[in-house]
């Protein structure tokens, strides 16, 4: 590692620097992001939407994770619906129409089910404008002016810390 | 004659908490320093009664006394030996013992170590709320969830045996007790926090007296997770270790918020200032460890970890509820004392990153509990019967994993007050090189999607940013004539040495979740399969009986070399069978086979399950990573004097403290 106050370049080429980490960043990502080539196949999918199903027997498994008989049975099913060529959505229909809407891992809907993604992002936005806000008051404050003789009770601290007293003080 | 003794070690633990509380109170009341002295030692006879009541439970479970309703049905005379030792945690009951075993010895060394100041009313008022909380512990033992009631009728010859599930792994004797060392570990700093409260003294004396204490309890607490997750990995056998699932969120909460309080904390030692706020994560903390054994505890929500339900799910909710409406109370009587004159000049500096992780760690806690609160919540209001699992959690909880690692790359960079660019441009960049290097790396060697390389990407911005603190620590400490290793010691390092276990963790998490395969292949014996460029070999199976359980064991060769046995276990008195998976573990990836249906009987073919997954393997590891971080963080640094600028609590500010003691705020080894 290169000492901190010793880089090799300017502040000019430090700027270089960032700017091409930037677009490299951004390409990589960009590229990443594409995917495999190919649409999913069968497989792929039907294990896709079993991952979002509750396993109907069992306690807090996936259909995709589970080996209880009812969750192979869901399994099944999915397949040869996405064999048929259903949608994704056609398929967690029928399920929720089989079974009801608690098999669903990802609650849907709006009403109360809705409250369950609307309220962490609610939260936030609050939190982070509360933070704002601080902010601004804190800025808006002016310090504390610093009396001589809070500068005098300062120095004495100081001076009495590096005296004699310095070591196994309690 | 066990459950005698049982009983009156409960008795004595129960006596003694109410006496010590009554005598604590009076001694405080009248200032009454020979009071407050006999109030301290009922602590002893609390720990005495847990410790007679342990003994008396594993004396009754090593000798079968069937004649205990709990030991019959959690032991069985075929039960080995380490499963009969960890059948005192198997079930609810015994589970509380175990909590007030752990209460009991967390009170007892805090006695002793505060055992020179028993005249402090801090230290009287904390030790009150400590035997309190033990005391509601032993009325549970002595009432509703009696580890030690009798079998109704005859003695019967033989136990069920613990629940399949916890006789399957030696995991079973390490993970509960670390998780109970963390949850019950908190109630040391709830307890002096309420004794701030009580007594006024909302310094940061209480803050730097509990620093350690509050570590190790968040040390066991991420160890015990940790095991957790590698236990659920070896003995479910559906190839995952998080699941989301309620007991899991339980025990994450308080993580969640005690990791929260721990950066926050720094703050007010520092600046005086949030005292409000962190009083209310370490109650929320507390108050978490609890709600989560109701939840797990009074079968209102179903998981796959619940072993025991019981009716003491009201009197835990009660018992949760008033510790929430004490500590509103305390802090809403203190609240001119808790007003702090102190103000944050920029948000790019270090107190203005833990605020921003204290949003993100809060997010994270709401999220985790009204995910696993809601279907309670929507069957009340409504009535619709509604599940919250895996997908929703990973999809609202990423942005704020990611927003955290972006933090912990960026936080320990920035100088208190106020950060300028230079400085930041000088202490970012070659971290970020090694972000956008590993990114760029990640995507030419063919990994694809979105997520995962972004959580490398961050993880090695963290991860470069950890190891730059840590060198720059250590060079300055070798330059000072201490030795290296000296930079290592201290919370700030430690700490960074804990954010390299954390980077880990997410890394290992993001590429298992990313780029895990399985399936599930019927093969007769010889035939081979081939998955993610792995081939596996089915061999044939075999079947053991043992006087526990029966088994049948697959064997199957992996790419050629050593075989793996996955297996399914038949135990008496459980219908389903349970499968135990074998892994084979590496650094890139483990394979991990589970033996998902044995041969017919007269066919031979069976079903194999496989499950490829990378860097399992350094989950576990990053665990190990925060244990030694802890372990270096909460080591005895070197003595900083209170007067020291850099280190000193901001009493300046404080409200004056009438009943102070004589010296200053310790800020040393032992603080």
């Amino acid at each position: 590692m290169l000492p901190n106050d010793q880089w090799p370049w300017g502040p000019m080429r430090s700027k270089w620097s960032w700017a091409v980490m930037a677009v490299v960043l951004v390409v990589a990502l960009a590229v990443g992001a594409q995917g495999r080539p190919g649409p999913p196949t069968d497989a792929e999918r039907a294990h896709r939407i079993a991952d979002r199903v509750r396993c109907p027997t069992c306690r807090g498994l996936s259909a995709a994770d589970s080996d209880a008989p009812a969750a192979k049975a869901i399994r099944e099913e999915v397949l040869r619906r996405v064999e048929a060529g259903e949608t994704d959505g056609a398929i967690l229909g029928y399920l929720v129409s089989r079974y009801d809407a608690s098999i669903l891992l990802n609650p849907e809907g709006d009403g109360v089910a809705g409250l369950v993604w609307a309220l962490p992002a609610a939260a936030v936005v609050v939190a982070v404008g509360g933070l704002a806000l601080a902010f601004r008051r804190w800025r808006a404050r002016p310090d504390a002016a610093v009396s001589p003789a809070d500068r005098a009770l300062v120095e004495e601290a100081l001076s009495s810390a590096s005296g004699p007293r310095r070591r196994g003080e309690r | 004659m066990n459950a005698a003794f049982g009983a009156a070690g409960v008795a004595v633990g129960l006596a003694a908490s109410v006496l010590g509380v009554v005598t604590l109170a009076i001694g405080l009341r009248r200032s009454d320093a020979r009071l407050l002295r006999a109030g301290q030692r009922y602590v002893w006879l609390v720990l005495g009664g847990a410790v007679l009541a342990t003994i008396a439970m594993q004396s009754a479970l090593l000798g079968h006394d069937f004649s205990i309703r709990y030991v019959a049905e959690n032991n069985s005379r075929g039960t080995p030996l380490l499963y009969t030792i960890t059948g005192m945690w198997s079930a609810l009951e015994g589970s509380i013992l175990l909590w007030s075993l752990v209460l009991a010895g967390y009170l007892a060394v805090m006695a002793r170590h505060f055992g020179d100041r028993v005249g402090d009313p801090l230290v009287g008022w904390a030790t009150i709320t400590g035997l309190v909380v033990a005391a509601f512990f032993f009325g549970l033992m002595a009432g509703p969830a009696n580890p030690f009631r009798l079998v109704s009728g005859v003695t019967p010859f033989d136990g069920q045996g613990p629940n399949p599930l916890l006789q399957n792994h030696p995991l079973v004797a390490f993970h509960p007790p670390m998780l109970y060392l963390g949850y019950v570990g908190f109630t040391i700093p709830f307890a002096f926090a309420v004794a701030a409260l009580v007594t006024g003294r909302l310094g940061e004396g209480w803050l730097v007296e509990t620093r350690r204490w509050t570590l190790f309890a968040w040390g066991f607490l991420t160890a015990g997770i940790i095991l957790g997750a590698w236990w659920s990995y070896e003995v479910l056998g559906w190839g995952g270790y998080w699941a989301w699932d309620p007991v899991e969120n339980a025990s994450f909460l308080p993580w969640l918020t005690a990791t929260a309080y721990i950066h926050s904390v720094m703050v007010q030692e520092r600046r005086g200032m949030l005292r409000v706020w962190n009083l209310s994560l370490l109650v929320a903390t507390f108050a978490l460890t609890i709600l989560g054994t109701f939840l797990t505890r009074s079968g209102v929500l179903d998981s796959v970890h619940a072993f025991s339900e019981s009716a003491i799910g009201p009197l835990l909710l009660a018992f949760f509820a008033v510790i929430v409406a004490v500590s509103i109370a305390l802090i809403a009587w203190r609240g001119d004392r808790l007003r702090s004159p102190g103000s944050i000049d920029s948000p790019v500096s270090r107190e203005g990153s833990f605020l921003a992780n204290n949003v993100a760690f809060g997010a994270f806690a709401f999220v985790v509990l009204l995910g696993t609160v809601f279907p309670l919540i929507a069957e009340a209001v409504n009535g619709d019967r509604l599940s919250v699992g895996a997908p929703y959690f990973n999809r609202m909880t990423m942005p704020v994993g990611f927003t955290l690692l972006f933090l912990m790359a960026v936080a320990p960079a920035l100088p208190w007050r106020k950060a300028s660019g230079e400085l930041l441009h000088r202490r970012l960049l070659w971290p970020a090189w090694a972000a956008t290097l590993t990114v760029a790396a990640c995507v030419l060697a063919g990994l694809r999607g979105f997520a995962p390389l972004l959580a490398f990407g961050l993880g090695a911005f963290a991860g470069a940013a950890a190891l730059r603190q840590l060198a720059l620590s250590a060079r300055a400490s070798r330059r000072q004539g201490s030795g290296a290793w000296r930079g290592l010691v201290g919370r700030a390092n430690g700490g960074m040495v804990v954010h390299l276990g954390v980077v880990v963790i997410a890394v290992a998490f993001a590429a298992s979740q990313a780029y895990g395969t399985d399936r599930q292949f019927r093969l007769e014996p010889g035939q081979t399969a081939h998955l993610s460029g792995h081939s596996l070999t089915y061999l044939g199976t075999s079947t053991t009986r043992l006087p526990n359980k029966t088994t049948t064991s697959a064997r199957v060769r992996v790419d050629g070399r050593r075989v793996y046995r996955p297996a399914l276990h038949q135990f008496p008195f459980a219908t389903q069978a349970i499968g135990s998976p074998s892994v084979r573990v590496g650094a890139l990836r483990d394979v991990y086979l589970t033996l998902v249906t044995a041969p017919e009987p007269g066919q031979t073919a069976a079903v194999i399950g496989v499950n490829i997954q990378p860097l399992v393997a350094w989950l576990w590891v990053g665990g190990g990573i925060m244990a030694l971080g802890t372990a270096l963080a909460a080591w005895p640094g070197r003595r900083r004097r209170p007067t020291e600028p850099a280190s000193a609590p901001a009493v300046a500010v404080s409200p004056p403290e009438p009943d102070a003691p004589e010296r200053p705020v310790a800020v040393g080894p032992h603080a």
